[in-house]
């Protein structure tokens, strides 16, 4: 893509995320969300491709909806109390429709159809993009007026998300679509608890966005797309493969790895809360989740692999140096002992 | 509720129905995200003449410049479907299932 362009979408992008988690009146943050969209449908679309293309209408089309909604709902707002203040959303029918419509720019559960298919016709940075930036706009406005959203329809959300982002991953064999799902599940465990501690959603996200972003470039510097590529890339980058194993299992959130905090401190919230029901009916869904990391990990490390070799072994090693990888892998895998440090900053 | 509010939302609701169950065409779903937009205008541009606040009248415009450039988008896409799909027929865009 033209340098220019390319500078043009990125700066926007980084501006729309900037005015959205900024702001305090509802019509800019509206225009963040717009010109976040307006900014990622090229970036979606840059390889001409029909998979590309159709990615890039399914993703305008519920994004477009999804801020139409928001927009009307601080409209609504503001005709009933005159409060256009985003902390200030207090009638039902906007809070309503503000959770529908910020569950359609997230993905969760009964408006997750476009992720999976988005995330598969796009590519792989630009897919990074699609799973962590765009979602830090709307879960800040989801964490600014999470105290007047109703509480059931927001659990209902998370476990439903939790529930289907683990069984519909499970049949899946091309990377990003996998990632998508994890994506919804993740979604769903930082929804659940939205509204009785805000700041642990808030460190579940960060979480989140560095294991993802590990993730997503380890398998952009091996050209990963599907399982059976993953089965023959241990010989492209050995050590890569292997802290992609500790990664991805610390997605799934086993207990020395740092995917493990989040967890661990949303189920004591939430048995704090009385809910205990919820904390365990999440926990037993994120098993599913647990499956295809390690069908994931175990693809990744594998050195004798049952597909027979139309591929040579690849002997010329890459060996340009990726520092952030290196650096988010350190992170999403050695965190945990700092736990008290990172309760207290959030 | 007074039959002004009532009219903006049956007016935004319809356009989200037409939004939710269009059938055929990618360029009827573009038409019922416009009226959810020229529906969410009318109140918007309504509400510095009733509360006589002018300096809100900039938002309106605002909002028209960004739906504007959102349905520019729309289009566009429009066509790249029609240069990949051969059309822009929504029953056509299965190639992302598997």
């Amino acid at each position: 893509m033209n340098p220019h362009a390319k500078l043009v979408f990125t700066m926007s992008l980084v501006m729309g995320t900037s005015i959205t988690i900024s702001s305090n009146h509802w019509i800019l943050a509206w225009t963040g969300l717009e010109i976040n969209t307006l900014a990622i449908i090229p970036l979606i679309s840059k390889s001409h491709h029909p998979r590309a293309i159709e990615a890039t209408i399914k993703y305008f089309l519920t994004q477009s909806a999804a801020s139409a909604l928001i927009l009307f709902s601080s409209l609504t707002n503001a005709w009933f109390t005159g409060q256009w203040d985003i902390t200030q959303l207090n009638h039902p029918t906007s809070c309503l429709v503000l959770t529908t419509a910020i569950a359609i720019k997230l993905g969760l559960v009964p408006f997750h159809f476009w992720f999976p298919e988005v995330l598969q016709g796009s590519s792989m940075i630009t897919a990074l993009l699609l799973s962590t930036l765009m979602k830090l706009p709307p879960i800040t406005l989801l964490l600014i007026t999470s105290q007047s959203l109703d509480p059931s329809m927001l659990t209902f959300l998370a476990i439903s998300s939790a529930l289907i982002g683990g069984w519909m991953g499970l049949n899946q064999t091309q990377t990003r679509k996998i990632l998508a799902f994890s994506s919804i599940s993740h979604l769903g465990w930082m929804i659940v608890v939205i509204t009785y501690n805000p700041n642990l959603t808030f460190l579940t996200f960060t979480l989140y966005v560095v294991m993802t972003t590990t993730v997503f470039l380890s398998l952009n510097q091996i050209k990963v797309l599907k399982l059976s590529t993953m089965l023959i890339s241990w010989t492209k980058t050995p050590t890569l493969n292997a802290s992609m194993m500790l990664t991805l299992l610390s997605l799934a959130g086993l207990p020395p790895l740092t995917g493990f905090m989040p967890k661990w401190l949303i189920i004591q919230e939430l048995t704090k809360q009385e809910m205990t029901p919820t904390a365990t009916i999440i926990t037993l869904l994120s098993l599913l989740g647990l499956f295809f990391y390690l069908r994931l990990a175990y693809h990744s490390t594998i050195t004798l692999p049952p597909n027979s070799s139309n591929h040579m072994k690849l002997w010329r090693i890459n060996k340009t140096p990726n520092t952030p990888t290196a650096i988010l892998s350190a992170l999403s895998t050695s965190l945990l002992p700092l736990s008290p440090l990172i309760i207290t900053m959030f | 509720m007074s039959p002004l509010h009532f009219s903006f939302y049956s007016a935004f609701t319809f356009s989200c129905l037409g939004l939710a169950f269009h059938r055929t065409h990618l360029i009827s779903a573009l038409l019922c995200l416009e009226s959810m937009m020229l529906s969410m205008f009318i109140p918007l541009s309504m509400w510095p003449l009733e509360n006589q606040t002018p300096s809100f009248t900039l938002v309106p415009i605002l909002m028209l410049a960004f739906s504007a450039c959102e349905a520019g988008a729309g289009l566009a896409t429009l066509v790249a479907s029609t240069r990949t799909h051969g059309s822009d027929h929504l029953h056509n865009l299965n190639l992302l299932q598997c």
